[in-house]
């Protein structure tokens, strides 16, 4: 089954009077359950086609499906209600909502999903836990260092079991150490959930993680190998 | 609902992450909310007591009057029914209070001085309840029937006229054939008033007395009816109307006292006003604090939208937390006001402008006067007004657009 | 032009939307504070002048204690030739003697106890504008004639026109029985209705006569040119009757005791208002500045980690809020001042004016004038309290650490 297909998607930002072709008539398509790595030098696209495929941004021609939806035609409040409910995202950094501690942080999207509450906090301690943050539940982001919060911004990507997680250079502000540790995280889930995950990054480090590596420049892919993971 | 208790949530915590700002905001908006009530209070003590004043010393709330007698206070105007009439109609309309009088210009002299006055004749026991002489605190005695042949006059008109209780002092009027119609009375009462132009205008004496001095017969010139509520006399009015028919006048206390009533309406609107201009001063500082508040806070829209929220409830999110701010700095505005004007309910002491507050027709002493229908008031101009104000910055703020406002640096 | 100056320049449109809300509450109040004491002290100066005008004059020579009595015996001795020779030393011929006395006035059909006062009629002109009230008929003219002019309610209830007779019936000085007959020779009509309804005027000889004065009067009513003359002139006047006259010189505010107070009573609850909206604006600078100072702390740490003194940065954001602040009083007064002046040609008037107006002897349209003074005295007092409100956030400035403040991002 197809997690995600993009079919011929082009985006042209306008710089001044240079048009710079962030994605240029790009196809793509990736199967549920599989583990992506985006690749590319700096300004090659990978954020642009993160963005497209989060529905965070609509491409200006081509098509963008998703879990069998055609999103890039979606209103506004659809594309809110499919991000809430499928796609799970983490972001390189600014990750999380400062005003609420870790647990609230991760229980954010199953309340605005209308989870009951002791269903949200089992869940939510079940995931902390998981991602090796127990004892911290009640701490504010300011008070936890990088790594910790990037690993709350994980377990909130995927509290709600989205069936596809979108991370744009999630171990960039962390020490290789931790940047592994998160790496194994998601090939867990990957493996136990079957969760599709599609990640951008420059780290050499993250791409040995990587069961296809798809390497992109100049908003083209110009290579798609699968890989044995390490 | 529940997204309304994530809405709440957030917008409280994020009130509290800069709480310089927000005590500043809330010191501004609970100076405001005191300011509109404490003035008001101010200015409806001052009304009501002025009404009250005034009501008192003559209008009553409806007034009945023979033709033309407003433009021509004389004898000859007298109101063509008898007490009988009015009793028999009367008496049980349930009114607070009703009379018959007899109200005449005349002139008082002593054997030192002489003064222009209002002469009142009445029926003591009808008038207790509603005169402005407390028959109680009079030096002397008030008068006791309508057959009283004293007459009581004002502190102040003692004073001129350098005479007291046990004196005897003259008045002089005309009678229904425009003849001089004088009676020597004494003095058996002098009494004090809110303001000095009562105790210097008005005379009282019977009634009886007074017609037999005026050659009047049991005529009356004017009947006064109080309702319950000064602001509200058209049920009385309508039921005098409908009970004395069309022979004679009948007139609300706002007809009578054009000046008092103009002055209710336009304190009325005053009060509005400035409860509005408060508002409006305050509320540049809100929607500034509201927006610096979504200033600083773009990327974590971004990301919230990102996640999925609406931007809807991020409009949401914005105007709870203005709603949140403008309600707590009302209520203790509001508690502020209440504690500041309680202790003051037992009346502000003006008499060193008291003769300008008389210019106003207002006496010297202010009782502030704290009604719950203005706290709302106040309350309601604030969060109606303050609701609009946040929705600019608050529909901006979910304006953004998620890949923008993630990646907007600094 | 200044490194300083140009740099609070720049740092304040930084965030232009914040600059532009914090100078809009400037402006706002601003335009309200130079319209409000602009109508206002117009109106004082007419409330006064009215008052004055119509009736009491700058000041009156009378007897001790005539002022708070009015006693008929309270009088003032050889009362016209005491007027003339005030007249003559002060060079000035708005100067009249008058008297007063109760009485009782009787027409054909109606009788009303009336104040009359006795007037010299070519000498009252001058320092009452009544006399040129006169609506029907004519002012006086003989000082002896018998005749009076009366106000045009009175008029209206004793049922008389010009030509018509009344009986007078009052008390003399010495307390015995007066009565007189006169002819309505003239009806004026104020518009405030006390006046028109209680006031008559008969020639003062004719008064005398009839209330058995032998020469006396109440009261030698002098008219400044104007109201910033009155003291002057009132200490000339005391030079010349002095005490051992055994008489006093009453000053306006004696004589309208009301007046003055009724003022200071509007005064005050305007003032009151004026605090509370310049102190809110207050806030709001203080806001946007202590965010202003908190948002640059790591910047601020900067230059001061490159040498820069934390008196400099105070200094710095002090003018930014004397920069704001004059804007806020350039825009204020001139929007204030085109809004008044506008109002100055037009007029002013609001519903129910007149009958709160005629309370105060005011017209029920109010052209309130423009002068410096009422322009710029609501706009200084905001833009002090501006700089007074940033003292705190500049003053934070002195306690700030370049490391500790670059640690803040
Ligand atoms: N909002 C924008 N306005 C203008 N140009 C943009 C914008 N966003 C992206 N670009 C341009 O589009 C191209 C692709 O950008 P994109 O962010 O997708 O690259 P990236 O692969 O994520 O790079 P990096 O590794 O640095 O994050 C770049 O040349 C970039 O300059
Ligand atoms: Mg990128």
């Amino acid at each position: 089954m197809t997690a995600v297909r993009c079919i011929d998607i082009c985006k042209t930002y306008t710089q001044g009077d240079v048009d710079i072709k962030a994605l240029d008539h790009l196809s793509i398509e990736i199967e549920k359950g599989e583990f992506v790595c985006l690749m590319s030098p700096s300004g090659g696209g990978k954020t642009t086609l993160l963005n497209a495929i989060g529905g965070l941004d609509i491409p200006d021609s081509g098509e963008v499906w998703v879990g069998g939806q055609r999103i890039d035609q979606m209103s506004k409040g659809e594309l809110a209600e499919l991000r809430l409910a499928n796609i799970g995202f983490v972001f390189q950094a600014y990750n999380l909502i400062p005003v609420l501690t870790a647990r609230e942080n991760v229980e954010f999207v199953m309340q605005v999903q209308g989870v009951r509450p002791a269903e949200r906090h089992v869940k939510s301690m079940v995931l902390l836990e998981e991602v090796g943050l127990e004892g911290l539940e009640d701490r504010l982001p300011a008070e936890m260092s990088g790594g910790q919060q990037q690993r709350v911004a994980v377990a909130r990507a995927i509290v709600s079991r989205p069936e596809l997680v979108l991370a744009d250079e999630p171990t960039a502000n962390l020490d290789s150490h931790t940047a592994a540790d998160l790496m194994e995280l998601f090939v867990q889930l990957n493996e136990h959930h079957q969760t599709t995950f599609v990640i951008a990054t420059h780290d050499q480090g993250v791409m040995r993680y990587a069961k296809r590596l798809v390497r992109m420049r100049d908003g083209r892919i110009v290579d798609d190998v699968q890989q044995n993971a390490a | 609902m529940r997204i309304l208790i994530v809405l709440v949530r957030l917008a409280w915590r994020y009130l509290w992450r800069n709480h310089r700002r927000t005590i500043i905001m809330l010191g501004a908006i609970v100076l405001g909310t005191w300011a509109m009530i404490f003035m008001t209070a101010l200015t409806r003590g001052m009304v009501d007591q002025m009404i009250a004043d005034g009501i008192s010393a003559i209008p009553g709330h409806v007034q009945v009057h023979g033709q033309g007698y407003l433009d021509d206070p004389s004898v000859t105007r007298s109101i063509p029914l008898s007490d009988e009439e009015f009793a028999a109609r009367f008496a049980d309309a349930g009114f607070s209070a009703w009379a018959t009088r007899v109200r005449v210009p005349a002139v008082i002299t002593s054997e030192r001085e002489s003064r222009g006055v209002t002469l009142l004749g009445i029926d003591p026991a009808a008038e207790r309840d509603f005169s402005f002489v407390d028959y109680g605190a009079v030096d002397g005695r008030f008068l006791e029937s309508p057959e009283d042949s004293g007459i009581v006059i004002g502190a102040k008109l003692a004073d001129t006229l350098e005479t007291r209780v046990g004196k005897r002092v003259v008045l002089m009027s005309q009678d229904p054939d425009n003849d001089i119609a004088d009676r020597g009375f004494r003095v058996v009462g002098v009494f004090e008033a809110n303001m000095q132009a009562f105790e210097e205008g008005f005379v009282f004496v019977g009634k009886a007395t007074a017609q037999k001095m005026l050659r009047m017969g049991t005529a009356t010139t004017e009947a006064v009816f109080v309702g319950d509520d000064y602001r509200n006399v058209e049920p009385v009015y309508d039921k005098v109307a409908a009970g004395v028919g069309d022979a004679v006048t009948v007139s609300r206390w706002t007809e009578v006292d054009t000046y008092l009533g103009t002055m209710l309406k336009t304190m009325d609107g005053f009060v509005l006003v400035w409860m509005i201009v408060i508002f409006l001063a305050l509320s540049f500082g809100l929607v500034n604090t509201l927006v610096m508040a979504v200033f600083e806070r773009v990327r974590e829209i971004g990301l919230m939208l990102a996640l999925g929220m609406k931007p809807a409830m991020i409009l949401g999110q914005i105007i709870i937390e203005s709603m949140m701010l403008l309600a707590l700095g009302l209520l203790i505005g509001t508690a502020l006001a209440w504690a500041s004007i309680v202790p003051l309910e037992g009346g502000i002491d003006l008499s060193a402008v008291g003769e300008g507050m008389e210019m106003w027709g207002a006496s010297s002493v202010l009782y502030p006067k704290l009604y719950l229908e203005d706290v709302v008031l106040a309350n309601v101009v604030v969060l109606v007004l303050g609701f609009f104000a946040s929705l600019s910055p608050a529909w901006r703020a979910s304006r953004y657009e998620p890949v923008e406002a993630i990646t907007k640096v600094g | 032009m200044n490194i300083v100056l140009r740099l609070a320049w720049r740092n304040i449109w930084r965030q232009p939307r914040r600059t532009w809300l914090t100078t809009g509450a400037m402006v706002f109040s601003n335009i309200l504070l130079v319209f409000m004491i602009s109508l206002q002290f117009g109106m004082y100066g007419l409330m006064i002048n009215n008052t004055l005008q119509v009736f009491s004059g700058h000041m009156q020579v009378q007897a001790p204690g005539y002022v708070d009595d009015a006693k008929m015996r309270q009088v003032v001795d050889d009362v016209q030739p005491l007027a003339a020779h005030l007249r003559e030393a002060l060079g000035s011929d708005t100067v009249a003697a008058r008297a007063r006395a109760f009485a009782l006035a009787s027409s054909e059909d109606r009788t009303y106890g009336i104040a009359i006062y006795g007037v010299e009629p070519r000498h009252e002109p001058r320092v009452s504008n009544l006399p040129g009230l006169v609506e029907h008929g004519r002012y006086l003219q003989d000082d002896d004639a018998y005749e009076i002019v009366i106000g045009s309610v009175l008029a209206r209830n004793l049922q008389v026109a010009t030509g018509d007779e009344l009986t007078l019936l009052g008390s003399g000085v010495d307390g015995s029985f007066a009565a007189a007959v006169v002819v309505v020779a003239g009806i004026f009509e104020s518009g405030v209705k006390d006046i028109d309804r209680n006031i008559a005027q008969m020639p003062l000889t004719a008064f005398q006569d009839m209330f058995y004065m032998n020469g006396a009067g109440h009261q030698v009513v002098i008219l400044a040119p104007s109201l910033a003359d009155a003291p002057e002139l009132q200490a000339r006047v005391e030079a010349l009757v002095g005490a051992d006259d055994g008489l006093v010189v009453q000053d306006w505010d004696a004589l309208q005791p009301g007046l003055r107070q009724a003022i200071q009573a509007d005064m005050s609850s305007a003032f009151f208002m004026y605090g509370i909206l310049v102190v809110l604006v207050a806030f709001s600078v203080l806001n946007t500045q202590l965010m202003s100072v908190l948002e640059r702390t790591h910047e601020f740490g900067v230059v001061m980690a490159l040498g820069m003194k934390p008196g400099l940065l105070g200094r710095i954001v002090l003018l930014e809020s004397a920069l704001m602040g004059l804007l806020g009083f350039v825009l204020g007064v001139i929007a204030g001042t085109a809004l008044t002046a506008w109002l100055s040609v037009r007029g002013f008037t609001m519903p129910g004016m007149d009958e709160m107006a005629a309370q105060f002897n005011l017209p029920a349209r109010i052209y309130p004038p423009v002068t410096l003074l009422s322009v710029a005295i609501g706009p200084f007092v905001v833009f002090v309290f501006t700089l007074l409100a940033s003292v705190y956030p500049a003053w934070r400035l002195r306690r700030l650490h370049p490391v500790e403040a670059m640690r803040v991002n």
